[in-house]
């Protein structure tokens, strides 16, 4: 089957001390390995100010991994997350379809302003004339 | 060539009848978006939720109903997680 790849978040609480986040990490990724997927990329966000309050709470932790694989390793990281009271909140996104299409209409978008640009030469030089707006004269003034 | 016709359409104040007045100047233009919306992306998911924290309705913005999909995909997964808010000040 072909790997897929996610996105995770997770939002802990802000209290939670910088070497509770690096176990947490540690323990999440070895999961993730335990259940053959790899974690691509890391991305410690930290602490930023929420949108609204949860918990009481106006800040938390934030930590983004990048995880390729089955989709079972997920399954394993949310029920993880679920139960462990440092995180406040969680979310994984499947991206790879999504860059996938993004990426299509990237090279459709550049393939159709090559095209634009090589009938334009052939036709040489733009066609419309500047037909100057009456008042923008000056003699008319 | 259209996109560029399209840039000298004439101002939409005229056209906007005797409704009273409307708060957003309605933008004609079409609304160019990048392929890929990241979620995480608030600074510009946020030209996108005005003050009170609503989506802005694609008769505003301008975009596609393709793109206004995608963008109102984006918000919620970002409201989920705090990086937007789903009700504003």
């Amino acid at each position: 089957m072909q790997e897929r790849i996610y996105e995770l978040m997770y939002l802990a609480d802000p209290e939670v001390g910088s070497e509770d986040i690096e176990k947490l990490n540690a323990s999440l990724k070895t999961i993730v390995e335990q259940q053959g997927g790899t974690v691509v990329r890391v991305d410690d966000i930290g602490l930023r100010k929420l949108a609204y309050e949860i918990k009481r709470k106006t800040k938390g932790y934030y930590v983004l991994f990048e995880i390729q694989g089955s989709g079972k390793e997920i399954a394993e990281l949310e029920r993880k997350m679920r139960v462990n009271d440092q995180i406040i909140r969680y979310l994984t996104v499947r991206v790879d379809e999504d860059r996938k299409t993004a990426e299509k209409m990237r090279a459709k978008r550049i393939a159709r302003q090559e095209k634009r640009a090589n009938s334009k030469r052939s036709e040489g030089g733009p066609r419309e004339e500047i037909i100057p707006f009456e008042g923008a004269l000056s003699e008319n003034l | 060539m259209e996109d560029q016709d399209r840039q000298f359409e004439g101002s939409n104040d005229r056209m906007r009848g005797d409704r009273g007045p409307r708060r957003f100047v309605r933008r004609r233009q079409k609304m160019m978006v990048p392929e890929y919306i990241d979620w995480k992306d608030t600074d510009y998911l946020r030209r996108f939720v005005p003050e009170r924290g609503k989506i802005m309705p694609r008769r505003i913005s301008g975009v596609s109903a393709k793109d206004q999909r995608r963008i109102s995909r984006a918000i919620k997964r970002a409201r989920t997680m705090a990086l937007l808010p789903f009700v504003g000040d």
